[in-house]
């Protein structure tokens, strides 16, 4: 297996070894490549700080569902057809 | 006395709208966060719960228990998202992610220069994410926003888990490219 072989298979798999799903050979693989590629070694990293910084997006928390959000179920009613302007 | 689930599901599928409101009404913050996710766009997170409301309600005598009534109402959520999404115009919006991940208090303690940063990216995050094909953005925000397990998140998506990780992966890296390694990497520490 070329250098190169090894190089695109790791930039395709980072997000996979990120995400755990990679089987222990293949994790292998990745650990000794990326232990002496840079570009690999920092797109893992890069990869990393990405699902920590998307976890942090948690701005929304405490924000309310509007007060409206049964109003078409309530024009429904029991029937469950939406009035013509809702159909 | 709390009425279950199940109680509430049969009282619904009955017809009694109380019963449906009470039910739906306890998964309503959550299910409307993951629309303003979607959407960006508070107005029409607002009218698109209004709509996913009234789909489950006339959808819920064929609910058959074989997820949780709130994977249900959640699946029904994303094809709202996506129907909304399908409309529009291919433009980005112009409010992403949700005003208020944008205007998020920083940290007293944070160091500003380190703020400004820290505001810098969750800015161009958003961004990216607001610019993902749709598929693409509901895999990083079911799992790396939500925090929905692959499993959870692929049966909420609608595909298979194989297809939900082939899609989280690429939104990554997707939007990886367009934040750039060094700015991911400088936030990292």
């Amino acid at each position: 297996m070329s250098d190169n072989d090894d190089h695109q298979w790791s930039q395709r798999h980072l997000s996979h070894y990120v995400e755990g799903d990679l089987s222990s050979r293949a994790r292998r693989r990745l650990d000794r490549h990326a232990r002496d590629c840079v570009d690999c070694g920092r797109g893992l990293r890069a990869l990393r700080a990405l699902v920590y910084a998307v976890q942090g997006l948690d701005g929304l928390a405490g924000v309310r569902a509007p007060a409206t959000i049964f109003d078409r179920v309530r024009l429904a009613g029991p029937g469950g057809s939406p009035s013509p302007q809702n159909a | 006395m709390i009425a279950t689930e199940a109680a509430l599901i049969a009282r619904a599928k009955a017809g009694d709208v109380d019963a449906f409101e009470q039910l739906s009404g306890a998964y309503a913050d959550r299910l409307y966060m993951l629309l303003l996710r979607l959407l960006s766009d508070p107005d029409e997170a607002g009218e698109v719960a209004q709509e996913v409301m009234l789909r489950a309600w006339r959808g819920i005598a064929r609910f058959q228990g074989r997820s949780s009534y709130f994977t249900w109402l959640y699946r029904i959520a994303l094809n709202e998202a996506n129907r909304a999404l399908a409309k529009r115009d291919r433009q980005p919006p112009s409010v992403p992610l949700g005003p208020r991940e944008l205007d998020r208090p920083t940290s007293p303690v944070e160091d500003p220069a380190r703020q400004a940063e820290n505001n810098e990216l969750r800015q161009a995050l958003a961004r990216a994410l607001a610019e993902l094909p749709p598929p693409l953005r509901t895999a990083i925000v079911l799992r790396d926003v939500e925090g929905f397990s692959t499993q959870e998140a692929a049966t909420i998506a609608g595909v298979s888990p194989a297809a939900f990780k082939s899609r989280l992966h690429q939104a990554r890296l997707q939007v990886r490219s367009a934040i750039g390694d060094d700015a991911l990497a400088a936030a990292g520490g």
